[in-house]
């Protein structure tokens, strides 16, 4: 049997190798396992053959053998700490957002290109290796440079973070809609970053409790460190309505 | 037009009671009522038919459909076991009433059987019909929204023109049989009106037991599926509603149609039915009572009968005006139903004008009627703005869930206690109005007639009402056929919006059942009454014995002194025929007041005494006065029969029957929805199991068992609904036999106004939690998944069993209490008075 390597990666990291197919692995993930995951779950399809001197991908796979009975081997841990900074960049495949009932939608890598108008102001909630939420001045790729970059005293070496909507009233306060538990906050937050005192990023809140986290998803997701970064597009309203309603039913659930 | 009213009775010449040997004939506009019913019924079918042949969608669609058709008929069969082992019970009790003690008419069994029958007639062929339109709905939509609509709305039309089509007919069928057959039949006297109208209320009681097992049984298992699934399909495991992995969502999807199909069907057909009866018994007994001809007796006896019967005509007309747009809004959706309702109603008072000239009634009638039609409006609308998330009280709900669901519940009850003023003083003012345009401070019963006719009114178009009603959950089925069967996003969008706008009319149908509930009932009252009057009849008559020979009458006390029951009893009647026994008596009670005659007993003494009854035969002639004077009695009023019973405030008796008929209300309620969490937790744990035991549910690679989920919240349902329902049957019987009819009295006084306010209640806070959670849902506050969200969805958890089970139950308790209280009005004359002696509780 074929064996896929999975980088689980939703506020944790974790390398896995599975006889299942994505889609068969993530709703194992969120609704086969007796240790019962609750909530959203996410994870990388990676490529089979990656290499890695840090972890130990070729005794996991040796040890990933299908059961007695012929049942394929489901997850097989290789490792739960460094994992996403320790896989070079080009083994990266899709990624697979996965509900709490066993639903899966795949997001196909694409090279990233900045919008010609830049938005003033972002909101980032970040999933791995940490999993503050922030807002910054700073696009994307700059905000990846800027995290990831060694020289900061605050720096990791790899990033992986969703850009998070936070579409605003007339009135200034979030749009109603938007699920945060703490919404005046973030204004205050997005407020403080335009007081021109050189601030370009700040803390909204350091383990947010992502609620009704897809909703929250903007462009997309965004795998960086600091030789480049990957984009994973989100798709539009209309895109989850029509084409992907059943995953976007699940997981606008909750 | 008086001309034209008296030309058509002929054979009512007499200008005392209508009796004559020969066949009696019936007018010719009388035949209108039986027609519409059959019209009703036919236009039924041809709907029927026509959704029947419409497109059944793909493969897909009609294996979801059938795995709730099957679902629905396997709850049916059940239910229908276990109403016919009540049923038996019932009509046992009630032969042996009638044949063995005597304190009943002998048609009572077989007129309970009818009523009982009839309705569930009626919800089976409503739960037919709408489990078959859910697919062809969904399929409806994938063509245009107004093909959806038109298809579950027709659907809704079967429902609402069976139920009032199966009424009438069952109604004029038994009037006719009763005044033209029923003494060539037996080959004894023909009935008189009050007999006739006394015995068709009693099948009331069929239909109010039929309804009560429905509307308690189908909500119980409507909120038992409906929890079952929420609480494990969505809570612990995920699963978005409709979703074909979750084991309890077919039972979920049968519950809309056992619920607000088949159990608002039985109880408006009870509703309905009780209205029509009711006034018709009250306008008799007016007629009676105040010496009107035969041809205004007649008048008033069919009113109610020829107004059903133009608002089945005008409800088909209504049905036919429900189209919409291709690109109709939510508003146009809305504005296409309430077209068809407010042309209806519009209709139906001019309609009304006309029959009352025709039947040269009182223009009371007129404006009693129209109070009815116009107050139906208003309690619907009065339900809207309490439950719409248009409106401050949802908003204000929503608004408590950004602080967390405790004060999502603190406000929900307190909304919902705020919105019972719109109903409450409506049918107050409704009342009043009612009884007042038909002089009723100066006359009673016509007062009471008013009231009654306003009830009638109110029902009039049921037909189109009951459509609007059942729209909803062949909708919501629609859309959750569409979801299943993944249909494409156009299609179920337009189901969403069928579905949103049958949540509306559900809610205001349900106001509106419980406003017509609270003024049939109302109509009731008066009617038990005349039952009481008729029971203390045959205990008198039951002792007849024949005066000496050359004496013109005997005069005899009845049972103990403590009785104060008397009875004169003529010459002539067969010994032994009860029905000649009855003829030949005139019962009275001790009194004293205007209607007082003073008669002498064998032993010289002189007793005053109020006439109870007047035998048919006793009409024909006088009786003789204590001071030898030959008199024609007049028959005891209303208010004599309050001064006999004690029945005023200060009578303990009284307050008591209050109290206990508040506490039913409670009682019962609290036992529904103790009921629906028992059923509800039998629900999770299988559905616990299944996903337990069947991995493959969740990755869709194996079915869930679905019969079986079916088949454990039936089973509850039906083991649940068992003691709420001896309550309601059994509470009036021994509040009577313990209280006597003063106790009767309070008990339906209480229960009417607990039950009513209560229903409206729960009925309120029920959609209105639901829609505050809509709200959410659509956008605001945070939206899906929300700590806002979470905290709505806990208010609709609660207001599930309020506004599904408790609140449509209460209507049923409200009426089954009275009809039940009619019913056992002759065993509580007859044993009461003893049982109290014995009690030392006076008689």
């Amino acid at each position: 049997m074929k064996i896929h390597l999975y980088l689980l990666c939703y506020q944790g990291e974790a390398l896995v190798a599975s006889h299942l197919e994505p889609e068969a692995f993530g709703a194992y993930m969120a609704t086969g396992t007796q240790k019962h995951t609750s909530g959203n779950l996410m994870f990388f399809e990676l490529d089979p053959d990656v290499k890695s001197d840090f972890l130990k991908i070729d005794a996991v796979k040796a040890q990933c053998q299908p059961h007695p009975d012929g049942s394929p081997r489901r997850s097989k841990y290789a490792s739960i700490y460094r994992v996403l900074e320790h896989l070079p960049l080009t083994a990266y495949r899709n990624l697979h957002l996965v509900t709490r009932d066993g639903r899966v939608l795949a997001l196909a890598p694409q090279p990233y290109a900045a919008p010609a108008t830049a938005a003033p102001v972002h909101l980032y909630t970040e999933l791995a290796p940490v999993t503050p939420r922030v807002v910054s001045s700073l696009d994307p790729q700059e905000f990846v440079r800027f995290i990831t970059n060694p020289a900061n005293p605050v720096n990791v070496p790899r990033i992986l973070f969703a850009d998070s909507l936070i579409e605003r009233e007339a009135d200034g306060s979030l749009a109603g809609y938007l699920p945060y538990a703490n919404p005046a906050h973030i204004v205050d937050c997005i407020e403080s970053l335009g007081r021109g005192k050189g601030k370009i990023t700040k803390t909204v809140e350091r383990n947010p409790a992502l609620i009704a986290f897809y909703r929250t998803i903007g462009r997309g997701f965004f795998l960086g460190d600091p030789t480049g970064v990957v984009f994973y597009p989100f798709p539009s309203k209309d895109d989850l309505e029509d084409r992907h309603h059943l995953w976007w039913r699940s997981a606008s659930l909750d | 037009m008086v001309a034209a009213g008296v030309l058509f009775v002929p054979a009512l010449a007499r200008a005392d009671d209508g009796l004559v040997e020969a066949e009696r004939l019936l007018p010719g506009w009388w035949w209108l009522a039986p027609l519409a019913g059959f019209v009703a019924l036919v236009m039924a079918y041809v709907f029927y038919r026509s959704i029947a042949a419409a497109n059944p969608g793909n493969a897909r669609m009609q294996e979801i459909a059938g795995y709730v058709r099957e679902g629905a008929y396997a709850y049916l069969r059940r239910q229908y076991k276990v109403v016919g082992v009540v049923f038996l019970v019932l009509v046992g009790l009630l032969s042996y009433m009638a044949f063995v003690l005597g304190v009943q008419h002998r048609l009572v069994p077989f007129a309970f059987l009818t009523g009982g029958l009839f309705s569930g007639l009626a919800g089976f062929i409503g739960m037919k019909t709408a489990t078959l339109a859910s697919s062809r709905t969904a399929q409806g939509a994938s063509e245009s929204l107004n093909r959806g609509l038109t298809i579950a709305f027709r659907a809704g039309a079967v429902m609402g023109l069976t139920v009032v089509g199966l009424a009438l007919i069952d109604i004029t069928a038994w009037f006719l049989y009763l005044y033209k057959y029923h003494h060539l039949v037996t080959d004894g006297h023909p009935m008189n009106l009050e007999t006739i109208t006394v015995v068709m209320l009693c099948f009331g009681m069929g239909a109010s037991t039929q309804a009560l097992f429905a509307r308690v049984g189908g909500g119980i298992y409507t909120k038992a599926a409906d929890v079952g699934a929420d609480l494990v399909g969505k809570v612990e495991a995920g699963i978005p509603e409709d979703d074909p992995r979750n084991p309890a969502t077919i039972a979920d999807n049968v519950g809309d149609n056992v619920g607000d199909v088949a159990g608002m069907g039985a109880d408006l057909y009870e509703s309905y039915a009780g209205s029509i009866l009711a006034t018709a018994a009250l306008g008799v007994a007016a007629a009676t009572v105040s010496g009107w001809d035969a041809a205004k007796t007649f008048a008033f006896l069919s009113a109610p009968m020829l107004l059903a019967a133009m608002g089945i005509v005008l409800s088909v007309f209504g049905i036919f005006l429900v189209r919409t747009r291709e690109d109709a809004t939510m508003k146009a959706l809305l504005a296409a139903l309430n077209r068809g309702i407010y042309v209806s109603s519009v209709l139906i008072v001019v309609g009304a004008w006309f029959l009352v000239q025709f039947l040269a009634m009182p223009v009371g009638v007129f404006w009693s009627i129209t109070i009815g039609v116009v107050l139906g409006v208003v309690i619907g609308k009065g339900t809207e703005w309490a439950t719409a998330s248009e409106y401050a009280p949802t908003r204000f709900i929503a608004d408590q869930a950004a602080t967390g669901p405790a004060t999502v519940i603190i406000g929900g009850i307190a909304e919902g206690m705020m919105s019972t003023w719109i109903p409450v003083l409506a049918v107050c003012l409704g009342t009043l109005l009612s009884f007042a345009v038909m002089d009723g401070f100066q006359d009673l019963l016509a007062g009471l007639y008013g009231v009654g006719i306003a009830a009638v009114g109110m029902l009039s178009t049921l037909g189109l009402t009951l459509a609007t009603d059942a729209y909803g959950p062949i909708a919501d089925n629609a859309g959750g056929n569409a979801e299943m069967s993944e249909l494409p996003k156009e299609v179920r969008q337009r189901t969403d919006a069928l579905d949103s706008l049958g949540n509306t009319t559900a809610a205001i149908g349900k106001g509106f059942a419980i406003g017509s509930a609270a003024l049939t009932a109302l109509a009731l009252l008066a009617s038990y009454i005349e039952e009481v009057r008729i029971g203390i009849h045959r205990e008198a008559a039951i002792e007849y014995v024949a005066p000496a020979a050359g004496e013109a009458q005997l005069v005899a006390s009845i049972g103990a002194d403590y009785n104060k029951k008397w009875a004169i009893f003529l010459p002539g009647a067969a010994m032994g025929d009860r029905e000649e026994e009855q003829f030949h008596t005139l019962s009275a009670f001790e009194g004293s007041g205007e209607n007082a005659v003073r008669v002498v007993t064998p032993d010289g003494v002189t007793v005053s005494l109020i006439i109870n009854e007047i035998g048919e035969k006793v009409k024909e002639r006088t009786i003789l006065a204590a001071d030898g004077a030959s008199i024609i009695p007049r028959k005891a009023s209303l208010k004599d029969y309050m001064t006999l019973y004690d029945a005023t405030l200060m009578n303990p008796k009284v307050l008591v029957g209050v109290f206990i008929g508040v506490l039913a209300v409670f009682v019962f309620s609290a036992m529904t929805m103790k009921a629906v969490g028992r059923a509800a937790f039998a629900m999770v744990q299988e559905v616990r199991r299944q996903f337990k035991e069947k991995p493959g549910i969740m990755a869709g690679t194996e079915r869930p068992d679905y019969a079986r989920c079916v088949a454990i919240s039936t089973a509850g349902a039906q083991r649940e609904m068992l003691l709420p329902s001896i309550l309601a049957i059994a509470l009036p019987v021994v509040t009577g036999l313990v209280l006597n009819v003063a106790g009767v009295l309070g008990l339906l006084v209480g229960g009417l106004c607990a039950g009513f306010s209560v229903a409206v209640f729960m009925a309120n806070s029920g959609g209105a939690w639901d829609n505050a959670k809509k709200f959410i849902e659509a956008g605001h506050l945070g939206g899906k998944g929300s700590m806002a969200h979470k905290a709505a969805v806990v208010g609709d958890t609660v207001g599930d069993p309020f506004k599904d089970t408790c609140g449509p139950s209460l209507n049923i308790l409200i009426k089954l209490m009275t009809m039940v209280s009619i019913v056992f009005a002759g065993l509580i004359v007859k044993y009461a008075p003893a049982i109290g002696h014995w009690l030392n509780l006076g008689n």
